[in-house]
């Protein structure tokens, strides 16, 4: 019985933590130009687990939606401060997580 | 010893030609001031050219680096090179090195535009007058700025303020302030998409002030200063982080004493990276 608890305790540590694939839309504010949100793209793929080909920035609707692979959701406040740093203003963020969970 | 007529051109054009360094910001107008600044850290490498032709031809390339020190505050080191050409006479040397700052003080952001206004000042080192050694300066020179813009996905409009502070030649000679006017409106008749290249026409009209001042060069009394209002047409073009624009500035009016030199035209086009 110990040998198999044992063996348990080792497989649970072995396991690597869960992480998931969110898509993240945010809603911004003061996108005019194409030129000027370069510096959403460049903030945008600092982050850790960002998926570079997942990122759109759709102008006319003021929209930038990413895909990422994190063990937590990014949080709002720090996408309220990337968005700050950039220039421009978060109006809105909606996370979801895409397909089943990984690992 | 110049003949007079050349240090008399030379006190005009270094007027003109200082006031005239770029002030460049991608989405800001061409010849005016916009209160666009840069991302966070971000890098801007800035190549701008322009010339001017009255009786002699000014052309000053300049290369200019810019730092985001937070999304509304931005700090730049630039130089650049100018080329003299006056009665067959041809100068180059260095232009100023220049140190400047613009802080985005307001911002308003809505859906699909922004508004928002800035102040800048700028030092113009006393390190370089390509063709006016006969009048370089004590020290250096002073600009300040206010403006205000409108950036949205279709219109554009911007107004400014600036006043440029020069310090008093190296032989006592005043040169005299000088304060600018800005009003600019910008179409972009295409809401293009991000990865599309994007095109914004613009109109300025560009009121400048110099201060009057009489001043007597080799025993002769000179009056300095005036009036003069231009039409400027330019046009920006991007490609994500690459910006190219150019403008012409037409005068339609002016007021100067009779004899000072006025420029025929000025031309401007600078290319721009965000790196």
């Amino acid at each position: 019985m110990k040998t198999l608890l044992s063996v348990i305790f080792l497989m649970a540590l072995a396991t690597p933590a869960w992480s998931a694939e969110y898509r993240y839309e945010l809603k911004v504010d003061g996108l005019a130009c194409p030129y000027c949100a370069y510096g959403i793209e460049k903030k945008i793929l600092t982050l850790q687990g960002v998926k570079d080909d997942s990122l759109d920035i759709r102008l006319n609707e003021g929209l930038v939606v990413f895909d990422a692979e994190n063990d937590k959701r990014i949080s709002e406040a720090a996408l309220k401060e990337l968005v700050n740093d950039a220039g421009f203003t978060l109006r809105g963020l909606e996370t979801r997580v895409l397909g089943d969970e990984a690992h | 010893m110049k003949p007079k007529k050349n240090t008399l051109t030379a006190l005009a054009t270094l007027m003109l030609a200082s006031w005239a360094a770029p002030n460049a910001y991608a989405h800001d107008p061409v010849f005016g001031l916009g209160p666009h600044t840069l991302f966070k850290g971000g890098l801007e490498l800035h190549a701008g050219a322009h010339q001017e032709k009255s009786d002699s031809r000014n052309t000053e390339a300049e290369l200019e680096l810019k730092y985001g020190i937070t999304g509304d505050w931005v700090a730049g080191i630039g130089t650049g090179y100018g080329r003299l050409e006056e009665d067959g006479d041809t100068q180059t040397d260095r232009t100023p090195t220049t140190l400047s700052s613009k802080y985005r003080f307001w911002r308003n952001d809505m859906p699909g535009a922004q508004e928002s206004a800035a102040v800048l000042g700028r030092v113009i080192l006393n390190d370089g007058d390509v063709g006016h050694h006969d009048v370089s300066r004590q020290g250096e020179d002073y600009l300040a700025g206010l403006t205000y813009g409108y950036e949205g996905r279709k219109w554009y409009r911007w107004a400014s303020i600036r006043h440029r502070f020069n310090r008093d030649g190296a032989n006592g000679a005043e040169r005299p302030d000088k304060t600018k006017v800005d009003l600019v409106g910008g179409i972009r008749f295409t809401p293009t998409e991000y990865r599309e290249p994007d095109w914004v026409w613009m109109l300025e009209l560009n009121y400048e002030h110099t201060n009057r001042t009489n001043r007597v060069v080799e025993g002769l009394s000179r009056e300095l200063g005036g009036d003069q209002l231009f039409l400027s047409p330019g046009l920006m073009w991007t490609y994500r982080n690459f910006a190219a624009k150019a403008g012409v500035q037409a005068e339609i009016y002016e007021d100067f004493p009779k004899g000072q030199e006025t420029d025929d035209y000025r031309a401007l086009i600078e290319l721009e990276w965000h790196l």
